[in-house]
C-alpha cells in the first residue's frame, strides 16, 4: 500500500497506521484499544451517534466527540477513557443515564451473561445508583410477533432494530414512536412484525429488550454450548451457531461469514429448528403392514428387511435424492447402491451445471455491483433469502437492479440480451442472477454470461439460485461414488426415497406408483405414511457432520449440534454396505477423505475450516446450448405459476411460531388481468382448474406479465397448468 | 435612547409589502436582478465581507457557509437552499414578523442565495403553528411565481407540525425528508451532505432576509452598522415583564438596558427586574447588574451567555426561579427528540429533581445532584438541545442558589403561592393527544 | 379530489415523494375530523408508498398530529416562559372553569378540546391562545367567557 493511502493516528499514546477512511472505532481496535459502543453497528449504515457510549477526547476539539462518528485522519490525536479523565466521565455518565430507567432485572433476563450493557457497566459504569425516582415502566413483554418479544423498559433506544428494519431489510415495520423520553419501539398498531428477516433484531439488540420467544427463559449463558455450523434450509448456506443445552437446540444465531451472509439470517433459518422435536418425528424404523398400519422394527430387523429389498431390487433400483443430504451421505448411498448393486439410476433434486463456475463470485460482490439483472420467475427472497439483502445493499449503494417480469416466456433472457446486453457488456461490474425453475441448473444464466463476456471481468459474474440446500453437493457425491450406466430401469423393483423433500415431490410420488416397493428415509411420518414399505428415520442438518456446497459453489462444514434421536444415515448405510461387500466408513471425515480425491481436489476435511473459502473461478467450459423450453401446454384462462414460498416445507410446517409467516391463500394477478376480471385487491375470487375450484384472495403484482397468475404451491394443490379466475 | 433602524423591515410601516406591486414600488426584486447579473463568487464575496452572522442562534458567518457549498457541477448533484423558519425558541417571534410583513424580501433573499450556490430548489421549512404566516408567505410566493420572479427555481414551502427540535438544522433536514425530525451527527455538515445527501445551504429567515439588504447597500455600507465583528441590525424580540413587548429592529450591540428600559418601557407596575434572559429560554440567565451588556454575539458571550435568536425575556421579582427552571426544563424534556441518551434521560431526571425541589421534598444533596447532572449532560449530547436543557437550569442555580435552598430548607416555595408563574410548572402532562399517555410524575 | 389524490399532488414538488408525509398527515387529519385514526395513517402510507408503521412513527413525533379524537374546536393556551410570566395560567384556569374540563380533556358535548402548548411564537403579545389554529393575541382571563360562548355556538 502506498503511503498516500494510509493515515497515522495516535490513540492513548499508541501510534497506529490504518487505511484512509477507517472509522475511529476500528482504528482504535487496530491499536488494541476498545472504544465501547451500543448504537454503532457498521452493517446498519452510516453511524448515528445516538447512544454516546463511545465518547472520546480529540486533541484540538474542546467537547467530547462520539468516536463512532469519526474517521481517522492523519495526525489525529485521540484519548479514550483509558487515558482521558474527561472521556471516562463521559462514558460513566452515559451509562448512568442509561441505567436511570433500565430495570436491572438481569437475573431474569435472557441477555444476562451475554449482554453488552452488563459488560460495559461492569467496566465503565457508576458503582452506585443516584436515581431515587421510580423508573419508567411498561406493560411487558409485548409480542412484536409470535417469534419476538419486547420488554420495553429494558430498551436503551439505540435504534439498532429500527435501523435494521428501515435501512437493511427495508421492510420499515419496526419503528420508534413518540418522542423524547416517551419514545418506544413498536410496530403499526401492535400488528405482528411480519417480514422475512425480522429475527435479526434480536441479535442486534445490545440489551435484553428484544428476545426470542423460543429462547425466552430457556437457558443461562454458562449452561449452553454454541456449535458453529451452516444453515441447511436453503442454498445460501448462512453460517450459523446452534446454541444447545442438555442435548437440545435452543436457538440459532448468526456467525457472520462476511462473504456469504454478513451476519444476517432469514427467519426460516433462525426459527426453523424446533421441528427436530416435532410430534411426528420418525425415531424408529417401521414397516408397512396392510394399507394404513405400520409396525415398528428393531434396527436389526430393519437392516435385514432393507437388505432383502435391495437384493430383490438389484440393478432395478431408482434412488430419489432430496438435496438436503450431506455430500458424504449422497456418496455413501452411491457407493452402496451403485458399487454394491449396480443400481445407478437416480432422480436428482435438480440439475447442476458446472459451466457456472467460470462466473463464480462471492455473494458479497453483489453489494459492489453496478448493474444487477435478475431473471426467472421467483422473487429472490423466496429462493435464497439473504441474497435479497445483498441486492438491497447494492441498490442503496446506487446499483441499478433490473428484474424480469414473472412469467416471461424464457425467464426474460431474450429481453435482457436485447435491451441490456450492451450495457451489461460495458458495465464495470455486472451480475446476472437466475432465480426460479427452468434455469437448467445454471446453464441458462451461464450461457448468457458467456455470451456477454463476463468470464474475463473479475467483478462481474453470474449466480443461479438452486432449489435445494445441497443439490449440488449431492450431485457431486453421487457422481463420485461410481461410474456406470444410468439407464432407467424397467420395471422399477425398488424406489429409495431419500429425505422428506423427495417424498413431497409429486414426480417421486408418481414413480412410487410404478415401483414394486418403496424404501423411504424420512424425518417425519406424514410425508411417507401409507406408501413407503420400509421407513428408516432421517436426521436434520443440525444433527449431522458433513459437508454442503452452497450456491456459490463453496464447500462448507456442517457440525453436529445435537445427537439425533436415531442413528444417523451414515451409520446404518455403512452397516448395510458391509452386507454387500462395500467398505464404507460410518464417519464423515473418513468418507470425505475418500470422496475429496474424486471431486474436491483432495482438500482436507479440516482445511475447510469454520469460515470456508470460495474456490477460484474455474476455467470456462463449453456451455451446452440450453435445451429448448418445453412447449407450454395450452389451456383456458391464465397460465399458472405456482411457487414454493420461503416459509414452507417440512421444517416450517412444524414450527408453530412460524405459521404467521406463511403466505395467505392468495392469487397474484397482473394489473391488467385483475382489471379485466374485476378483482379488487383483497377481494375473494373463484379459481377454477381441472375441475377443482378454490376461493382465493386477489392481489395485484406489478411484476407479473399479463396472462399469468401466481399461487403458492400449498394453495395450488389440484390446480392444473391454467386457471380460470372469476369474481 | 436607541433608535429603531429598519433595514430588513424597511418600508413595512408605510406600505403593505406583502403585495408584490408594493414591494416592487420600494425597489423590490431589483436587487435580485442585480445579484443575478453578478457572478456567484461575487455574491458570496459580498456576503462574506459584510460579515453577516447567522441570526438563527449560533451566529456563524453566512459567507463561510456559502463558500463551503460545492456547486452542482463540482458535486455532480443538485444543491439546495433551505430556509429555517421553524422559529420555536421560547421568547423568539421575529421570523414571524419578517415573513408576515416583508415576505418578498425574504423570498428575494432565498433566490439570491439560490443563485449564489447554483441551486434550483428553495425549501422554506415553516413551523406548523404559523398558519397565518404561511398563508401570507404562500400568497407572496404564488405572486412571485406568477410574475416570473422565481425564474427556474422551485420554491417549496414545507410546513412543520410542532417539534422544537426541527429548528436544529439537521433534524430539520430529516423532517423535510419525511422522517422523524432527529438530528444527524456532524460531520458531514449540510454544505457537504445535507438534504437528500446533497450540498445544502441552510440559514435562518432573518439571516436570509438580510441578503438583499447587503447586496443592495453593499458590504461596505452594511458593515458600518453595529459592532465591527457582528455588523447589521437584528430584530430583537422583547417579551416577559416589560411595558412594551414586541419586535424591534435595531443595530446589533444595543444594550440590554436600552432594550428593556428605553425601547421596552421598563418593568410594568413598578416592579423590580430580577433576571434577564438574553437570547431565548435556552441561554444562561443574566442578573440585572449585567444590563449594560451590548446585545450582540460577542459581547453577550463574553458576559457568559449567548445572543441566540436575540429574544430577550425580562423577569420581574414576582417569579420564583425554581418554578421558572422547572417550567423551562419541562419544555426541553418535552422537546428532546429521544435520539441520544444524555438529553433524553438527563432532561427527564432533571425534571424529576426540580419537581422534588420545587415541591419542598428535596434535600441539599438533591440540589448538588441536579447541578452535577447538568454538568454530565452538557457537551455530551448529539445536538445542542442537550446544552440548551442545561444552561437555564444551571445558571438559575448558580445565580439564584438561595432560592433553591430556601425551597429545601422551608419545605416548599417561599412565595407561598404568590409566584407570578404559580401553576404553569406542571403543564406538559396536559399536552395530551400524544400516543403515549404515560407521563412521569 | 380524493384524499389520495390530494396527497399525491402535495408530493409533486418534492424530489422525493416521501417528503410529503407531513403534508399527507395534515391533509388526512383535516379529512378525518381533526385527528388521525389508524385508517388515516394507512391512507397516507398508501398514497406515498410508505409503510403504515413509518407514517405512525412520523405522526407520533409531532405535537400537531392528534392520534386520539379531539373536539370540534381546539383551544390551545401557550404556557411557556413569556406567556407564563404574564398570566397564562390564569387563562388556562379561566378556560378550565368555563368549559368544566381540565387541559387535555374534551368537553362532554364533544365541542371543545382544551390543551396547553409550548411556545407558539407570540411571546410579545402574550398570553397567546390558539383557537382552531388561529392565534388570538393577547388573551386575558376576562376574554375567555365570550370566546367559549362563541365556540359553543359556532
Ligand atoms: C435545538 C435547536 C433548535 C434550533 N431552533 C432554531 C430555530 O427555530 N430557527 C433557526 O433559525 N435556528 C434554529 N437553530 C439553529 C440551527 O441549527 C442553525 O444553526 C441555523 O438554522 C443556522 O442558520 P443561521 O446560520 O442563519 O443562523 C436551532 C438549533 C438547535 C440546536
Ligand atoms: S429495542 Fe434494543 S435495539 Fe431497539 S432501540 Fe431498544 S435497545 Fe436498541
Ligand atoms: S456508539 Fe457512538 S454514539 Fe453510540
Amino acid at each position: 500500500m502506498s503511503a498516500a493511502e494510509t493515515v497515522t493516528v495516535s490513540i492513548d499514546g499508541r501510534e497506529v497506521e490504518v487505511p484512509k477512511g477507517t472509522g475511529l472505532v476500528e482504528t482504535a481496535l487496530a491499536a488494541g484499544i476498545e472504544i465501547p459502543v451500543f448504537c454503532y453497528e457498521p452493517r446498519l449504515g452510516a453511524p448515528v451517534g445516538a447512544c454516546r457510549m463511545c465518547l472520546v477526547e480529540v486533541e484540538g476539539i474542546p467537547k467530547l466527540q462520539a468516536g463512532c462518528t469519526l474517521t481517522a485522519t492523519d495526525g489525529m490525536v485521540v484519548k479514550t477513557a483509558q487515558t482521558s479523565k474527561l472521556a471516562a466521565d463521559g462514558q460513566n455518565s452515559t451509562l448512568e443515564f442509561i441505567l436511570v430507567n433500565h430495570p436491572l432485572d438481569c437475573p431474569v433476563c435472557d441477555k444476562g451473561g451475554e449482554c453488552p450493557l452488563q459488560d460495559l457497566t461492569f467496566r465503565w459504569g457508576p458503582p452506585v445508583t443516584r436515581n431515587t425516582f421510580p423508573k419508567r415502566t411498561f406493560e411487558k413483554p409485548i409480542p412484536i410477533s409470535p417469534t419476538i418479544a419486547l420488554d420495553r423498559e429494558r430498551c436503551i433506544l439505540c435504534y439498532r432494530c429500527t435501523r435494521f428494519s428501515s435501512d437493511v431489510s427495508e421492510d420499515d415495520q419496526l419503528v420508534a414512536q413518540a418522542r423524547g423520553s416517551q419514545s418506544i419501539i413498536a410496530t403499526f398498531e401492535d400488528q405482528p412484525y411480519r417480514a422475512p428477516f425480522s429475527g435479526n433484531v434480536i441479535e442486534l439488540c445490545p440489551v435484553g429488550a428484544l428476545t426470542s420467544t423460543q429462547y425466552r427463559f430457556e437457558a443461562r449463558p454458562w449452561e449452553i454450548q454454541d456449535v458453529p455450523t451452516v444453515c441447511g434450509l436453503c442454498p445460501v448456506g448462512c453460517n450459523v451457531e446452534a446454541t444447545t443445552r442438555e442435548g437440545k437446540v435452543k436457538r440459532i444465531g448468526s456467525r457472520n461469514h462476511p462473504e456469504i451472509d454478513e451476519g444476517w439470517l432469514c427467519d426460516k433459518g433462525r426459527f426453523g429448528f424446533t421441528h427436530l422435536r416435532a410430534g411426528d418425528r420418525v425415531v424408529d424404523p417401521s414397516r408397512r403392514v396392510g394399507v394404513r398400519r405400520s409396525e415398528t422394527l428393531s434396527w436389526d430387523a430393519a437392516l435385514d428387511e432393507a437388505e432383502a429389498m435391495l437384493r430383490a431390487g438389484g440393478a432395478n433400483i431408482v434412488t430419489a435424492l432430496s438435496g438436503s443430504e450431506t455430500v458424504e451421505q449422497a456418496y455413501a448411498l452411491g457407493r452402496l447402491l451403485r458399487q454394491g448393486l449396480g443400481a445407478h439410476c437416480a432422480v436428482m433434486p435438480e440439475d447442476v451445471n458446472p459451466a457456472l463456475d467460470a462466473f463464480r463470485l462471492p455473494l458479497s460482490s453483489i453489494r459492489d455491483a453496478k448493474l444487477i439483472v435478475i431473471l426467472g420467475d421467483d422473487p429472490i427472497v423466496e429462493r435464497a433469502p439473504v441474497v435479497d439483502l445483498w441486492i438491497k445493499a447494492a441498490r442503496r449503494a446506487g446499483a441499478e437492479v433490473v428484474e424480469s417480469e414473472i412469467g416471461a416466456p424464457d425467464g426474460g433472457v431474450a429481453k435482457a440480451r436485447d435491451e441490456l446486453g450492451e450495457r451489461i457488456r460495458e458495465s464495470e461490474r455486472a451480475i446476472l442472477i437466475w432465480s426460479g425453475p427452468a434455469g437448467n441448473g445454471g446453464a441458462t444464466i451461464a450461457g448468457l454470461a458467456a455470451e456477454l463476456d463476463l468470464a474475463e471481468k473479475p467483478g462481474s459474474g453470474a449466480f443461479h439460485l438452486p432449489e435445494t440446500a445441497n443439490g449440488r453437493g449431492v450431485a457431486d457425491g453421487w457422481a463420485a461414488a461410481a461410474d456406470g450406466d444410468e439407464a432407467d430401469p424397467e420395471p422399477i423393483e425398488l424406489l429409495i426415497v431419500s429425505g422428506d423433500e423427495a417424498a413431497a415431490n409429486p414426480d417421486v410420488r408418481a414413480l412410487a406408483e410404478q415401483a414394486e416397493r418403496v424404501l423411504a428415509i424420512s424425518m417425519f411420518r406424514s410425508p411417507v405414511a401409507g406408501w413407503a414399505d420400509l421407513v428408516l428415520p432421517g436426521t436434520s442438518y443440525l444433527e449431522r457432520d458433513g459437508t454442503y456446497v452452497n450456491l456459490e459453489g463453496r464447500l462448507q462444514r456442517l457440525r453436529r449440534a445435537v445427537i439425533p434421536p436415531c442413528p444417523d444415515e451414515l451409520a446404518w448405510i455403512a452397516k448395510l454396505a458391509e452386507r454387500f461387500d462395500v467398505d464404507l466408513s460410518p464417519h464423515s471425515p473418513q468418507v470425505f477423505a475418500e470422496l475429496s480425491e474424486r471431486c474436491y481436489g483432495g482438500i482436507d476435511y479440516s482445511a475447510i475450516g469454520e469460515v470456508a473459502e470460495l474456490p477460484e473461478r474455474a476455467a470456462a467450459v463449453e456451455v451446452p446450448p440450453a435445451p429448448k423450453a418445453p412447449k407450454r401446454e395450452r389451456g383456458k384462462g391464465l397460465r399458472l405459476v405456482s411457487y414454493r414460498p420461503l416459509f414452507s416445507g417440512p421444517a416450517v410446517e412444524r414450527v408453530p411460531e412460524l405459521q404467521f409467516q406463511r403466505p395467505g391463500s392468495e392469487i397474484e394477478l397482473s394489473a391488467d388481468d385483475a382489471k379485466k376480471i374485476g378483482a379488487k385487491a383483497g377481494s375473494t375470487v373463484q379459481v377454477i382448474s381441472n375441475g377443482t375450484s378454490v376461493a382465493l384472495h386477489a392481489r395485484v403484482n406489478k411484476q407479473l406479465v399479463k396472462g399469468v397468475a401466481r399461487i403458492a404451491a400449498e394453495h395450488a394443490q389440484g390446480l392444473g397448468t391454467h386457471v380460470e379466475v372469476s369474481t | 435612547m436607541a433608535d429603531t433602524m429598519q433595514l430588513v423591515l424597511a418600508g413595512a410601516d408605510e406600505r403593505d409589502l406583502t403585495k408584490l406591486g408594493e414591494y416592487k414600488a420600494v425597489g423590490g426584486y431589483a436587487t435580485l436582478e442585480k445579484a443575478r447579473g453578478m457572478s456567484r463568487e461575487a455574491v458570496i464575496e459580498e456576503i462574506s465581507s459584510a460579515t453577516l452572522r447567522g441570526r438563527g442562534g449560533a451566529g456563524f458567518p453566512m459567507g463561510r457557509k456559502l463558500s463551503l457549498v460545492q456547486p452542482p457541477e463540482a458535486a455532480g448533484k443538485p444543491t439546495y437552499v433551505v430556509a429555517n423558519a421553524d422559529e420555536s425558541e421560547p421568547g423568539s417571534f421575529k421570523d414571524r414578523e419578517i415573513m408576515s410583513r416583508v415576505p418578498h424580501r425574504f423570498i428575494e433573499g432565498c433566490l439570491i442565495a439560490a443563485h449564489a450556490i447554483g441551486s434550483r430548489h428553495v425549501f422554506i421549512y415553516i413551523r406548523g403553528e404559523y398558519l397565518a404566516e404561511y398563508e401570507v408567505l404562500k400568497a407572496a410566493a404564488d405572486e412571485a411565481r406568477d410574475a416570473g420572479v422565481l425564474g427556474d427555481v422551485a420554491l417549496i414551502i414545507h410546513r412543520g407540525a410542532g417539534a422544537y427540535i426541527c429548528g436544529e438544522e439537521t433534524a430539520l433536514l430529516d423532517s423535510l425528508e419525511g422522517k422523524r425530525g432527529q438530528p444527524r451527527p456532524r460531520p458531514p455538515f449540510p454544505p457537504i451532505a445535507g438534504l437528500y445527501g446533497a450540498p445544502t445551504l441552510i440559514n435562518n429567515v432573518q439571516t436570509i432576509a438580510n441578503v438583499p439588504v447587503i447586496i443592495d447597500l453593499g458590504a461596505a455600507e452594511y458593515s458600518k452598522i453595529g459592532p465591527e465583528a457582528s455588523p447589521g441590525t437584528v430584530v430583537y424580540s422583547l417579551s416577559g415583564n416589560v411595558e412594551r413587548p414586541g419586535n424591534y429592529e435595531l443595530p446589533l450591540g444595543t444594550t440590554l438596558r436600552e432594550l428593556i428600559y428605553d425601547v421596552g418601557g421598563g418593568i410594568p407596575n413598578g416592579r423590580q427586574l430580577k433576571a434577564i434572559i438574553p437570547g431565548g429560554s435556552s441561554v444562561p440567565v443574566f442578573t440585572p447588574d449585567q444590563l449594560d451588556t451590548p446585545a450582540d454575539f460577542d459581547s453577550i458571550q463574553a458576559a457568559g451567555s449567548f445572543l441566540g435568536s436575540a429574544a430577550i425575556i425580562a423577569v420581574d421579582d414576582r417569579a420564583c426561579m425554581v418554578q421558572l427552571a422547572l417550567r423551562a426544563e419541562k419544555f426541553y424534556m418535552h422537546e428532546s427528540c429521544g435520539k441520544c441518551t444524555p438529553c433524553r434521560e438527563g432532561t427527564r431526571w432533571m425534571v424529576s429533581l426540580l419537581d422534588k425541589i420545587e415541591s419542598g421534598r428535596a434535600e441539599h444533596a438533591d440540589l448538588d445532584l441536579l447541578r452535577n447532572v447538568c454538568d454530565r449532560v452538557e457537551g455530551r449530547s448529539l445536538c445542542a438541545l442537550g446544552d440548551f436543557a442545561v444552561w437555564p437550569v444551571r445558571s438559575y442555580i448558580d445565580k439564584y442558589r438561595a432560592e433553591f435552598e430556601a425551597h429545601i430548607d422551608e419545605g416548599g416555595c417561599p412565595y407561598g403561592g404568590g409566584s407570578s408563574i404559580e401553576g404553569v410548572v406542571a403543564p406538559i402532562d396536559q399536552h395530551t393527544h400524544s400516543p403515549v399517555a404515560e407521563v412521569p410524575a | 379530489m380524493s384524499l389520495l389524490d390530494e396527497i399525491r399532488v402535495a408530493a409533486e414538488p418534492y424530489p422525493d415523494k416521501k417528503s410529503a408525509v407531513m403534508s399527507g398527515l395534515r391533509l388526512a387529519q383535516h379529512e378525518y375530523g381533526g385527528w388521525l385514526p389508524p385508517e388515516a395513517l394507512v391512507e397516507v402510507a398508501d398514497a406515498l408508498d410508505l409503510t403504515p408503521a413509518h407514517v405512525q412513527a412520523v405522526a407520533s413525533f409531532y405535537d400537531m398530529y392528534h392520534l386520539a379524537p379531539v373536539g370540534e374546536h381546539v383551544v390551545e393556551v401557550c404556557t411557556n416562559l413569556s406567556c407564563a410570566l404574564v398570566g397564562a395560567q390564569q387563562v388556562v384556569d379561566a378556560f378550565s372553569e368555563e368549559l368544566g374540563i381540565r387541559p387535555g380533556e374534551t368537553s362532554g358535548d364533544g365541542k371543545v378540546t382544551l390543551r396547553t402548548i409550548e411556545c407558539a411564537g407570540g411571546c410579545g403579545y402574550a398570553p397567546v391562545v390558539v383557537l382552531d389554529h388561529r392565534y388570538r393575541e393577547p388573551t386575558r382571563p376576562e376574554d375567555v367567557r365570550v370566546i367559549v360562548e362563541e365556540l359553543r355556538n359556532g
